[in-house]
């Protein structure tokens, strides 16, 4: 009723002010509850922050609806269809773990919903599952860990030994680097995954990484799991013999402090660090760290992203489901992360993937730039997608 | 044994009347909520069958959804089995996965028997996580519901789900009855009572418990084949041992060893639940902290404090002439 | 892979750091249980919040500061507990009990999200324990080295006291029979009470304990809770031989497991579980006949 009685008066007033003010219906679909809470709020906050800088450049304005989805795939899915059904949202942003992506991804893809996904990092999501609503923000699995396979044979490591949680994104990200580091002619000597949030005792597998006559260790740990491992490492005395090298969530700025001195040295590659150097990084880092305390993270960054790509989207005068699907995947723009586009192919980001390491700063941990690999677009990996219409 | 009272049979067509009510009348969301409460309002049956007339505290419970909602999954999506067959399915191994739990379980007592099914609702919870077949910690997709056209009814549309579910829990409700009312049900109320004695009269103990645990497993599995029809997406957190707990919070909330009361606790929990975290993310807090306070009030439940006060007055009020009797019916139940 | 026997020693000593943190839980949770035939589900989140005040303090005044302090803090709550609802609720069924610790794991998991927030928490090991030593062959982590020594020290301590001292003979009476100790002048409440709080140091103990090794997270109490019920069901409630029995073999068969059969090691424990209740359906050391 409010919407139609919206669209009444815009019509009325349209022929006074040509761009008259759309209001979209945004649903943000997010843990604020279980093991991710804190990611849902860090990606909540950049989220914010982008409306907030960025959202006089649109005449659109953005009615936020915010739904809990606990962790738990079944509840996200009846919240997504609560958000689709009910409160009619012009658009769904959010999703932080990849069970939650695949269970909603019917959902959105048969209501023609455009679905913003500013985590959940599973290949198949831009790949066989793929669908033209639904436009990745953040990151594949693949594409943060393919080209360390890549960079690290180049500083002339032959040998690794890898580990990661036993579940679907563990495998992704562990079998992307082994692609590309055998590719390049490194050899994975060893590999090993673990329980899945049961595994509080890294001691077991470390003791095997150790007797395993590897150059280095490559990994994929995450959240409490990537403190409880980065700190055993350390208290194993294996950085200096067999150091640790990973995907970037391992160290991510979210729990760096947490992991302390023993995440020094470690190296990793990631698609943000807040360290990198540019000015659409320190307009984002500073007013991140001004408004939360604490520098921000990948997870924030994704956030800020995401809503970006939504202003940008309504700046060509997009506003209702199709029209905001097809803008989405058009969307170029000069972010926190460099330049950022969208693979029409698959609809997942493009964009530079940094190598850093974590490195002793004034009184916190900060992240050292080693390298910057330049953006490439993921295979297509059977996607299949009618091209952009217009 | 299980009896009802007019007081029984009032709250059960108070129930039957706002459930149906609400399943022809309510907008999209209202009917989620109710098919929710109505799944739910299963699973709370069949634990009540063994928690409150045979003494079996499950902790296993949950997981023996987890179990029908996979099987039919499994079988329906995989296996490429035909929905009714597959639902069949998953109700007789979730009946057959209870037996034997019940059967190994039939031993231990008290603390031992809840920590026993915890045990073994960990262990399904465990293998479903790691297991590639079931998707891991992502879950399952890609489930479709009953077809029933054939009658006219199509289960893809929420109402009509919500009456199927409705109906299901009816038909439910009356097999509970039956099963309480039984040779084998007034067994069980004898084995809860004096366990020592029913051996002596040359009963089979594990026996019984084994079989009312495999029938309450086999409601348990339906229950779980429609919440996996009714979300049409399955994850391993449903195997979880906090499921079980909260359906046991849901039996104790509404009245142990009543059958109505935990379906007044379903409806309660539910819409509590969805109430609270719409208002806050700390709705586990509430409530913890509700379940404290009525545990501690020592009252069985919502439901169990409402007969204890109320039981009597309305009875007398509503059967003068066979007042006596239903005293003594009241007496029984307590 | 062929290992040395340094790696075996290894693993050894890694089971056996992961059996003394779960004896340091599950002994308060087995010895509340057998004195007072109290079911405390909010155990392991009185592990967390021994983790959280370790924290905290250790921010404040060092790690030995949390050390010491987190178990009495936990203790307080543990006063706070057993005053406001345990005492209450010691004659109810185990449903009873298990509900109403049910609702304070709820209750706890969220309040600590109020007050510390969502984001995981570390400490540092303190500068005293830092790095390794050589140990039967093998370099070993300090800290891991004090988590064993500790584990045995309250061990062995627990064992002198249960067996010579006078107030073990009364914990023992009130184990055996509470009502028969009570008449012969003990003060059963009070000793529950104590025994109460000292269960609660002991998790708070754990959880400061274990916070360096792993990370300080609101869901750590649930994480640890289904293990310390393992090892108390498998070792047999209201023992100390149960639960030193119980931890050894819960830390083995999970290291080992993890290193001989990965795809099994988690599914092991559970399956080795069900065996000790079919075969001794009160554990394999119960308090009692």
């Amino acid at each position: 009723m409010k919407r139609a009685t919206l669209a009444a008066l815009g019509l009325a007033t349209s022929f006074a002010m040509p761009a008259a003010a759309e209001d979209i219906k945004v649903g943000l679909l997010l843990p604020f509850s279980g093991v991710y809470a804190a990611l849902g709020n860090e990606i909540e906050a950049g989220f914010n922050l982008a409306l907030e800088q960025f959202g006089d450049e649109t005449d659109a304005t953005f009615e936020i609806i915010r739904e809990d989805t606990e962790v738990k795939p079944p509840v996200a899915l009846g919240k997504a269809k609560k958000l689709i059904l009910q409160d009619d949202v012009d658009v769904i942003a959010g999703i932080v773990s990849s069970g939650v992506l695949g269970a909603v991804r019917d959902m959105v893809h048969g209501a023609g919903v455009p679905l913003i996904v500013a985590n959940a990092g599973n290949d198949e999501a831009t790949g066989a599952d793929c669908s033209p609503f639904i436009t990745r923000m953040s990151f594949s699995n693949s594409q943060v860990n393919r080209p360390m396979g890549t960079w690290m044979h180049e500083q002339g490591i032959g040998k690794v030994y890898t580990l990661a949680p036993d579940y679907a994104a563990g495998h992704q990200m562990i079998d992307a680097f082994t692609a590309s580091f055998t590719a390049a002619g490194g050899e994975v000597v060893g590999q090993e995954f673990t329980p899945f949030q049961k595994t509080q005792d890294f001691g077991p597998y470390l003791a095997q990484a150790k007797a395993s006559g590897a150059d280095a260790v490559y990994v994929f740990y995450a959240g409490g799991e990537a403190i409880s491992f980065v700190k055993q490492y350390d208290s194993f005395g294996l950085k200096a013999e067999l150091p640790l090298y990973g995907s970037g969530f391992l160290t991510s700025p979210l729990y760096v402090n947490a992991e302390g001195p023993a995440a020094e040295g470690v190296i990793t590659a990631l698609h943000y660090v807040p360290t990198i150097d540019s000015t659409a990084n320190a307009v984002f880092a500073d007013a991140f760290t001004a408004a939360n305390g604490r520098v921000p993270s990948e997870f924030a960054v994704q956030g800020y992203d995401a809503a970006r790509a939504l202003i940008e989207a309504t700046k060509t005068g997009a506003s209702d489901r199709a029209s905001l699907a097809n803008a989405l995947r058009n969307v170029k723009f000069e972010g926190p992360r460099g330049t950022l586009s969208i693979d029409p192919a698959t609809n997942n980001v493009i964009q530079p993937i940094y190598v850093y390491e974590t490195v002793a700063g004034e009184d916190t941990l900060t992240q050292k730039v080693l390298a910057q690999l330049p953006a490439e677009a993921d295979p297509v990996n059977g996607c299949e997608m009618a091209p952009v219409s217009n | 044994m299980f009896r009802h009272n007019a007081l029984r049979y009032a709250v059960l067509a108070l129930l039957a009347a706002g459930a149906l009510f609400q399943a022809l009348t309510a907008e999209y969301f209202g009917l989620e909520i109710l098919t929710e409460i109505l799944i739910l309002a299963m699973l709370v049956l069949a634990l009540d069958i063994v928690a409150g007339f045979g003494g079996m505290v499950s902790l296993c419970h949950g997981a023996l959804m987890g179990v029908g909602a996979y099987t039919y999954a499994i079988l329906s999506t995989k296996a490429g089995i035909a929905p009714p067959v597959a639902m069949a399915g998953s109700i007789a191994l979730t009946g057959v996965a209870a037996w034997v739990i019940g059967a190994i379980c039939s031993r231990s007592h008290g603390i031992y028997f809840i920590m026993a099914t915890l045990a073994f609702g960990q262990m399904a919870y465990s293998y479903v996580f790691e297991a590639p077949i079931f998707g891991g910690d992502d879950g399952l997709g890609g489930i479709s519901r009953l077809d029933l056209s054939f009658i006219g009814v199509d289960l893809n549309d929420s109402r009509s789900f919500a009456l199927f579910c409705l109906a299901l829990l009816a038909a439910i409700y009356v097999a509970s009855v039956l099963i309480l009312r039984s040779g084998l049900g007034r067994s069980l109320s004898g084995v809860m009572h004096n366990e020592q004695r029913m051996r002596a009269l040359g009963l089979t103990v594990w026996r019984v418990k084994a079989d009312v645990f495999g029938l309450s497993g086999m409601i348990a599995g339906l229950a779980g084949a429609l919440a996996a029809q009714h979300i049409l997406y399955i994850s391993p957190g449903l195997l979880s041992w906090t499921v079980s707990g909260e359906a046991l919070v849901v039996v104790i909330l509404g009245g142990l060893g009543t059958l109505v009361g935990p379906l007044v606790g379903a409806a309660a929990f539910v819409v509590l639940k969805h109430e609270l975290s719409a208002v806050t993310t700390y709705w586990h807090l509430v409530v913890g902290v509700i379940l404290i306070a009525v545990v501690m009030s020592r009252a069985n439940g919502v439901f169990g404090w409402f007969e204890s006060r109320w039981g009597d007055r309305i009875e007398r009020r509503m059967a003068d002439a066979t007042r006596k009797q239903q005293s003594e019916e009241v007496l029984t139940d307590a | 892979m062929a290992h040395d026997l340094g790696f075996w020693t290894l693993q050894a000593l890694n089971a056996l750091q992961l059996s003394m943190l779960l004896f340091l839980l599950s002994i308060g949770l087995t010895v509340i249980f057998g004195l007072m035939h109290f079911v405390n589900l909010a155990h392991g989140s009185l592990y967390a919040l021994g983790a959280y005040f370790a924290a905290s303090l250790a921010a404040v005044g060092g790690y030995w500061m949390g050390f010491f302090l987190a178990p009495v803090a936990v203790a307080g709550v543990g006063v706070l507990l057993y005053s406001g609802l345990i005492k209450r609720m010691r004659k109810s069924g185990p449903m009873a009990q298990v509900l109403v610790t049910f609702g304070l794991i709820f209750a706890m998991l969220d309040l600590t999200r109020i007050f510390w927030g969502d984001l995981a928490l570390g400490i540092e090991v303190p500068a005293l324990l830092d790095g390794r030593l050589a140990f039967l062959g093998v370099e070993y982590p300090t800290y891991r080295l004090f988590i064993i020594a500790l584990g045995l020290a309250i061990f062995a301590a627990l064992a002198f006291v249960l067996a010579r001292t006078q107030i073990g003979a009364m914990i023992r009476a009130g184990v055996d029979n509470d009502a028969m100790a009570a008449c012969l002048g003990i003060n059963v409440e009070r000793l529950f009470f104590m025994v109460f709080c000292f269960g609660c140091a002991l998790a708070g103990l754990a959880g400061a304990v274990a916070a360096p090794l792993l990370s300080v997270t609101p869901d750590m109490g649930l994480q640890i809770l289904i293990p310390t019920l393992i090892v108390i069901v498998i070792g047999g409630l209201g023992s100390l031989k149960g639960a030193v029995s119980g931890s050894l073999i819960y830390g083995f068969v999970q290291t080992f497991g993890a290193v001989l059969a990965p795809q099994l090691a988690s599914v092991l424990i559970y399956a080795l579980l069900a065996a000790v209740l079919v075969i001794k359906p009160v554990g394999l050391f119960p308090a009692k006949g």
